[in-house]
Formats: structure tokens, sequence, C-alpha cells
């Protein structure tokens, strides 16, 4: 809210500067974004925190001035002198939702004259940020700004029986407010109405056919209190929010209604003459009551760690005008003055003590008690995985979970169903949750091409969304892109699922169900039969220039299967026996098949088998290839002889035959 | 004749020993083993034997060819590594740059959570984690912001539908912490979070928050500025200053916004701090009474303060990057720097 400065020194005694004035009000929670020189005024921008609908009013912040400086205060005059006709002869009021309205109040001024309003009104609009309109129209913000409380001024004589109702509004009911803007009503609104139709949303803005003009003579001004969430939907509902509802919906001070109506009234009176006619129209469903709360001594100091004495606190609580109606031993009662809705419990009158004594008076404690935090598995394997990774040279992106509906962005690893879509997206071509990480690292990895950067090996860790049954099924993915062959990244998750101690336990198929991926260079990597992900050389329709490959695997799952405990297996004082061999076998068979059979023969001796080439070409027969690797034989409690190293060699050379159709290469 | 050959090999070693350059040597060699040499002089001697001779001192001049050829490169060697250094000077450049292995570097956004959870952690904190799509229920309503209240205003939010939407805060981890487990409790809990802004220099449509939360018997304010305090100084230095504010959160009374001096300007103004000498860095407080009561916690036994913090902005005040946009853009030249 924009105050003015010399408006509030109307009203409070202090002599600080507009920055010391600042700095006061930051420190008691009015946070001051901005001061500026309006003419020979100064205008501060005051943040006001939802709670505080009190200093929505230059008054109210007048108050907090007065409660952090000391200085007195001093309300501005609201008497007047009426004549003797009274206000029922010129209008009739009935409230049907008490509820919704809980106050309505009404003045009448006649003979007045619509004319500019005097300059030093005009002025302190001006520094506040509102345009000066009329006289009438002045005054009711004037006085709005001063108090809190929001004012409307019908034109009397257009409203025809002289009726007012504040009722709800019949649905299809329509009004064009002084915006110029028609609105279709609906029954769960609240309107104020003449005796045919709307003539103000109420609290929200006033009709065009009732508002005032050059030609109006006689004014009703209305004077409310309207139910904050009443306001506030139909506000959002009609699409308007105004200086008078953003009021309303946080709560005006329900025993300030009738001091604001009679300072308008005293100010059309003091600015364009008039007749005030004697009385006022006052519906009130309940007389408000103010709360009460007692503060326990030992709460205070409870919440806050502070050591304070009472009679410290009970002075704070005076200086904010709440009423301390009895102070004994360690208690205090407090009287909640009505435009404090914001306080009604003990822990809201501790906040008031520390803003007041000051948040940067609390002491700060050193000391904490002892506990041991510990790292999730979750923790420790993405921490590993990310250590490892830019290790190899690879940049950690993060990128929106918020995706485009393109049909890259509709690859689907994860599940079947559609991504999940967002109700009230920022822009329509951007309204998914995503369901698969690599279309945004594919993004990425063109954004840096196109910004020069042509080698690039990028992951990310995030989750993605998959629809469930009521709430979707969040899950983490681990998803990476590198400017290398398919074996090259195979060599990548292989080596980080030997780091987590599950490799062992992966299986390779082929994966040729997505089209990000190659066809035939591509596989699926199952654990247990659960998939974990698939890896592979992107497909050509990514239109990479350079080999690239992609991987995406499931986090959760290697979270949940990763194994850090490692034994110690003892080292075997006898050397090793390395042979080479390579064999001859169909294209068709795989280096697994081979690993299988070998493995199968059961020599408790071969310590390892390692590929280390793959050969086709002239010495071979056609759709065969050979495969050279090497096994190592070693025992634990002796040195091999030779002989049977060969005998082993031999049985395994057999089984491969066997059951591969293999034959030694010579 | 095997005198003779003796007598040539003598000569060639005195004459080797006064060699001292390569070119001596090469002079040497073209004496004796070129096409004029002495040796082929020999080796046109060889018709003028009679036959039975000849295989012996073919042998002969061979054998000693071998001999000279030897102590000719033995000569060779030796004088040639003594004299490179003396021929061509080479200096050993040790401020080339050195052959550095390519290693990648984690995101800004993950570096300074660690950074964050490491100084927490130290303060005996459990990371901790919650759904990003939620229920209005844990991000709203249990944290004390009924529907059609105006503090909602704050909190604009993605919805999916009904009541299912977007966390706008990472304060719904509070709720799902508390409601499955009792005091004491110490949390911190980092994530995404979302809320339909426009995008801006400041403003992302995403970004990460992390989230604190302490619950015990006897917590106060004074604990939170204690903690708060040592994150300060750990996480932005020892000379950075705090200041507290009063403001307003639904979940929290007292709610504080904090400050930290500012390290652009050292307090003096600047835009970074709009000429204040104070940054916002977090918002905190002790939690609401009314929050305990929808996790059925006795706010009478227990106390417990939360904290919340924008990891982006952390980031960007630290390293004084001016435009959140660069972190969901990727570009290397930019996370390489960190």
């Amino acid at each position: 809210m924009k105050i003015s400065y010399n408006w509030l020194k109307e009203y409070v005694y202090f002599y600080l500067s507009p920055q010391e004035l600042a700095d006061k009000l930051t420190n008691v929670g009015l946070v001051v974004a901005d001061i500026k020189t309006v003419e020979d005024d100064f205008c501060l921008d005051v943040e006001v925190t939802s709670n505080r609908p009190d200093c929505l009013g230059i008054i109210g912040i007048a108050r907090e001035v007065a409660a952090a400086v000391g200085g007195s205060l001093h309300f501005p005059e609201k008497d007047f002198v009426s004549s003797n006709t009274e206000i029922t002869k010129y209008i009739n009021i009935t409230v049907e939702e008490p509820v919704l309205c809980p106050h309505y109040t009404a003045r009448v001024v006649r003979h007045i004259t619509v004319e500019p309003s005097p300059e030093w009104i005009q002025k302190r609009l001006r520094c506040v940020g509102i345009r000066p309109v009329n006289n009438i129209v002045d005054i009711t913000n004037y006085v709005m700004m001063e108090t809190g409380q929001p004012l409307h001024t019908f034109d009397l004589d257009k409203l025809p029986d002289q009726k007012i109702i504040v009722r709800r509004a019949r649905s299809g009911e329509e009004i064009v407010t002084i915006n110029g803007a028609r609105r279709v009503l609906f029954h769960d609104m609240l309107v104020i109405a003449d005796g045919k139709r709307p003539v103000a949303i109420a609290g929200i803005m006033g009709g065009k056919e009732t508002e005032i003009s050059e030609s109006t003579r006689n004014v009703l001004l209305e004077c409310a209190q309207f139910e904050p969430r009443q306001v506030r939907r139909t506000s959002k509902a009609v699409g308007i929010a105004s200086d008078s509802s953003y009021r309303f919906e946080r709560g005006t001070d329900p025993e300030g209604v009738d001091y604001a109506s009679q300072r308008v009234v005293r100010l059309v009176k003091d600015c364009t003459g008039g007749e005030i006619a004697n009385g006022v129209i006052d519906i009130q469903s309940h007389k408000h009551e103010r709360e009460k709360v007692t503060l326990r001594m030992e709460r205070v100091h409870k919440i806050l760690g502070l050591e304070i004495k009472r009679d410290v606190v009970s002075d704070i609580l005076k200086k904010l005008q709440f009423n301390v109606i009895n102070e004994v031993d360690n208690y205090i009662d407090v009287e909640i003055p009505s435009f404090r809705g914001d306080v009604y419990r003990e822990i809201d009158l501790i906040e008031e003590v520390a803003r007041m004594y000051g948040y940067n008076n609390i002491p700060v404690k050193t000391s904490i008690s002892v506990r041991g935090s510990t790292k999730s598995k979750e923790e420790i394997v993405e921490g590993s995985i990310r250590q490892f990774l830019i290790g190899l040279g690879f940049y950690e992106v993060k990128t929106f979970s918020i995706v485009d509906t393109s049909s890259l962005q509709c690859v689907n690893l994860w599940s079947d169903k559609e991504g999940i879509d967002i109700a009230n997206p920022l822009r329509q071509d951007e309204s998914r949750l995503r369901t698969c990480l690599l279309p945004s690292l594919i993004n990425t990895k063109r954004y840096n091409i196109n910004h020069g950067t042509e080698q690039l090996k990028i992951f990310e860790i995030a989750k993605v969304y998959l629809a469930g049954d009521k709430m979707p099924q969040e899950k983490t993915c681990l998803s990476l892109i590198a400017d290398t062959d398919f074996y090259t990244v195979k060599g990548i998750v292989e080596s980080l699922l030997l780091n987590l101690g599950i490799l062992s336990k992966c299986e390779w198929t082929i994966f040729n169900e997505s089209r990000l991926f190659s066809n035939e260079k591509a596989t699926k990597i199952q654990m247990d039969r659960v998939t974990l992900g698939c890896l592979g050389e992107a497909s050509k329709e990514l239109g990479f220039k350079t080999s690239t490959s992609l991987s995406e695997l499931d986090m959760d799952f290697l979270v949940e299967k990763s194994c850090f405990t490692k034994k110690y297996q003892t080292l075997s004082l006898y050397p090793s026996v390395l042979r080479d061999l390579a064999i001859i076998v169909d294209e068709e068979v795989t280096w697994a098949d081979i690993e299988k059979c070998i493995a199968s023969v059961n020599i408790s001796f071969l310590k390892e088998i390692n590929f280390f080439d793959i050969y086709r070409g002239k010495q071979i027969p056609a759709e065969k290839k050979s495969m050279a690797f090497n096994l190592c034989f070693q025992a634990q409690d002796r040195t091999l002889k030779n002989e049977e190293v060969d005998i082993a060699q031999q049985t395994i050379l057999d089984n491969l035959c066997k059951i591969l159709g293999a034959e030694l290469r010579k | 004749m095997l005198d003779k050959l003796k007598k040539v090999k003598e000569a060639l070693q005195n004459e080797i020993e006064s060699a001292t350059t390569l070119k001596d040597a090469e002079r040497l060699k073209i004496k004796y083993l070129g096409r004029k040499g002495i040796i082929n002089d020999l080796m046109k001697l060889i018709p003028t034997f009679p036959a039975e001779q000849r295989a012996t001192f073919g042998q002969q001049i061979n054998s000693h060819k071998i001999d000279i050829t030897d102590i000719i490169n033995d000569a060779f060697k030796k004088l040639s590594s003594e004299s490179i250094p003396k021929i061509k000077k080479e200096i050993f450049d040790v401020t080339l740059p050195g052959k550095r292995p390519f290693i990648g570097k984690l995101h800004p956004v993950t570096r300074t959570i660690e950074d964050i959870k490491e100084v927490f952690a130290r303060l005996g904190f459990d990371v901790a984690y919650g759904p990003e799509v939620e229920l209005e229920y844990y991000n709203f309503e249990a944290l004390n912001i009924p529907p059609d209240h105006p503090s909602r205003t704050d909190f604009d939010t993605f919805y999916i539908k009904n009541d299912i939407l977007l966390r706008s805060q990472t304060s719904t981890v509070q709720i799902r912490i508390m409601e499955n487990q009792k005091p004491p409790i110490r949390i911190i809990a980092p994530g995404r979070v979302y809320r339909p802004d426009t995008v801006d220099a400041r403003h992302s449509f995403m970004f990460h928050q992390v989230e604190g939360l302490l619950v015990d018997e006897g917590v106060s304010f004074s604990d939170l500025k204690g903690v708060l305090n040592q994150f300060i100084k750990t996480y932005f230095g020892k000379d950075v200053q705090m200041r507290f504010r009063p403001s307003f959160f639904p979940f929290t009374e007292p709610s504080a916004e904090v400050d930290i001096s500012c390290s652009i300007c050292r307090g003096k103004g600047c835009s970074v701090c709009s000429c204040s000498g104070w940054v916002e860095i977090l918002g905190a407080g002790m939690v609401n009474p009314n929050v305990f009561k929808f996790v059925h916690y006795d706010p009478e036994k227990y106390t417990g303060f939360a904290f919340g913090m924008g990891v982006e902005r952390i980031a960007m005040l630290k390293h004084g990057i001016d435009d959140i946009r660069l972190f969901y853009e990727n570009n290397i030249h930019f996370l390489s720097q960190f």
C-alpha cells in the first residue's frame, strides 16, 4: 500500500526522516519497498502482509509507528451537524443476507455540488497513486485510504422506489460496473439492489447507472461490512479486483464502520456544503464482541527463548492499543481491539511481543541438542552416480518437468498411458508432466549444438510422472546422452552398474520399441524380470551428425537393488595362466551364449573370461564370425600344471563345439 | 696381410681417440669405409692373391671391416650424445598446459542443495522427500491456508484436476513427515516446486526449495535464530550479518523473513539489494499451533520451527548470477563455471 509521509504525520507524532521511518516500519514487519518524492511529499510503498488489513489504512500504519517509536496518536475529526429531516424519509434499506453482510449502514447528504475536490485532497490522492475524479468519489477514496474501510456512494435520485436491498443475485442478472464492463451474475453472489436491479456487486464495485456524476445532487453513502470469503469468491468469479474487494477479502474493522461513514459525511459537508439528513440507517446482525486472550509469561519464554519481564510485555501490548484487563503473577489478560482480527490466540500475542521487542534483540542460541543424522540409501546412490558420471566428463543438467505435447515429448518409455496434463498451464503448448527424461536431454543437446558446442556428455536425475489411479506415480530416473557409439555408452552404464554391485544380475536384450533409438543398436536392461532401463545409439531421425548414444534408467530400482557390501576374495598365491582363443561361430551366436556355454563347463579354477575381438572377413566363411577371448585360469591352492589347463581348455572347446557348433580358429 | 689389417685397425683406433666432433667421425668413416676408403682398397687386392688364399684373406678383411664399423659407430654414438646439447638447444617448457582429463560438473542447483544439506547434516538434520504432485490438503489446508483465504493469493498454483495440484512449496513435506513420525523431528526437504509465474530474469515456473523443520520439546525462536545463523555463517561466510524481520506465513507464528548483509556491496547499497544493504534469503518461523492440530501433536508439549529457502535465489546470490533462466537453459559455457 502506498502511503503519504505528510499524511501519516498528521495522525502520529514522530521525528524520523522518510528513510528512518521506512527502517522502523520494516523492522516491525511492514516492509517499505520504495520511497519516492511526490511534489512536496514522500510516497512510501509499504508491503502489507495478508493478515494485516488494519494496515491498509494510514491510521493503522500510524498505530504501528506509535507503538514502535512511542509517539502519540491523533485521529481526525468526525463530528458534524445534520439537518432536521430524518434519513428514513429518503431511503429504506433491507438486508436479506445478514451472514454475508453482517453490518450495513447508510447516510444521505442532499443538495451537494459535484465538482473537483479541494487541492489538498487531490494532492494526497495523487501521492498515494489514486487518480482524483470528483469531490464525492475523492472523499470516499480519501477516507478509505485513511481508515482502511471501503465506502461507496450512489446517486440517490437514480435509485427508484428509494430502496436498497442487500440480497443474493438472481442467476442471469446483469450489471454494468463503473469501469464499463458488463457482468453476468449468479445466485451465489451478493449484490446491492434497488427495487428492480443490482446497483453494485457487494464490496467489489458499484454500477454505472447509479454512479456519481456532475448532475448528482443527492447522495447515499454506503459503509458496510461484507463476509471476506464471499467477496473473494465473487471477485474472482467476475474477474474484478478493486481497492475495495482487496480490503474486504482481508477483513475490515467491525467497529470501524460508523467512524468511516461519519468521516465521509463530515468531509463532504466541509468541502461541498450540502445538507446531511438526520440519523443513520444501521443494520447489524450482531454486535462485534472483542476477543479476550490470556497470555502466560512462561509461554512467552518457551516460544521465544527470551527472558522478558511481565511489565515490559504488558507495556508493548498497551502501546499496540491492546486493552490489558488484568495482570497478576505470570498472566496478562488482554482484550483484543476490533481492528486486530488476526490476533485471537496466545501465540498471536507472543508474536506481537516479539515484533515490538525486536526480532533482532532475541538472543541467538548457539547450542543445539545432539542428534545423529544418517544418509539415506537414495542419497548415497544418487551421490555416487553423480560423482561417477562427472568423473567421466558428463555435465549434469536440470530441465523442466513441464513439457510441450510435441511428438518428441510424447515418447513413452515407462508406461503405455498418456502423460498428465495441467489444467491451468502458463502456455497452452507447455502443459504436460513429462513421462520420460530423454526428450528434454535431446533438446538440451540440440540447444548446445546451436550454441557452438558439438561434443557433449550430459545427464539428469529427475522425476517422470506416470498416470496412476488417483495420484500419479512419480518415478526418479537417470538419463544420459553422450557422443559415443553403442559399446562406449554400454561400457559406461556397465561400470555404473558394477559400482552399484548389480551388473552381474543384469540381462541385455534387443530393444526396438522406441523411436528415439536406433533399431538394432539398442538394448533393454532387465534385472529379476523388471526393466531397469534401456540404452543405445540415437535414431537417425533425431538428426545428430555424430554418433550419439542415449540411456535412461530407473533410479528408484537402482536404489532398491544396489548393494555396497563388498566381500573380500582371498588373493591366490599361485600364478595365473592366460590362454588366448579364437573360435568361429554362426552369425546368430551371441557373446552371452558363448559366456554361458563356457561357464556351464564348471571349471573351478577358471577365473575370468575376457572378450577382446570380433572379426568377419576373408579368412572366415560367410555368415560366420570369429570371436577372440582369453581365459584366465588360477587355482587358490596350487600352481596349475600345463596339462590340466590343456584339458580344461579342451573341455571348454568341446562344449562350445557341441552346443554352439563352434570351431577353433587355427 | 693379417699384419697389415691389424695396423689399419690400430691406426683407426688412434685416430678415433683424437676425434672430437661428428665431422671428425664422418671423415674417418669415409677414409676407412668409403667407396674409395682403405678397406675397399684392400678388397680390390683380393683377385691378386693366389686362389687358395683368397677365401682366408676375404674372411680376414670382412671380420676387420665389422670391427672397424663398430668402432666408428661407437664413436658416432658417443660424439652425438655429447654434441646434441651443444648443437640443438631445447628447453623443457613447464608452463605448457598439462593434459587434463575431461571432467564434468554438477549442476549449480545440485551443488547448492548439496552444500545446504552438508551444513544441516552437521546439525543433525536428515533429508526427507515428498511428492511433487500433491493433494490440496498438504499444500494448503494442513498448512493453515484455508480455501478462499487471501493468503492463497501468494500461492498461485498449477492444478491437475479437482484437489490435485503441483506443489507450490516444499512445506508439504512438513505435514507428510509429521503425520508419520512422532517428535523429535529434524529434517530438511529439498525439491522442485511449481508456480504459474510469468517467466523473466527473476521468475521461473519451476524452481527448487529447501524446507527445514525441527520439532521437539523446548524449541524456541532463539534456537531458530541459532540454527539459521550457523547456516548463514557457514554457507555465506563468517563476516556476513543476519537480520530477522517480522512477516507472515500461515503455517508459522511468529513468522520472519531473514536477510543477510549484501555480499556484493558489503552493506553500502547496490542494485542486488535495491540499495538497502540487505538481501532476503529465506522465510522462517515457529510452527503454527494450528498446523500441529492437523497432525495431532500437542502444541502445549511440543514446539518447533520451520524455514524455507529458494535454491536458485541462494545460488544467484552466492555466484552473482543475474538471470534465473540460465539454470534451465543448460548452456555448457554456463554449467562449466561452477
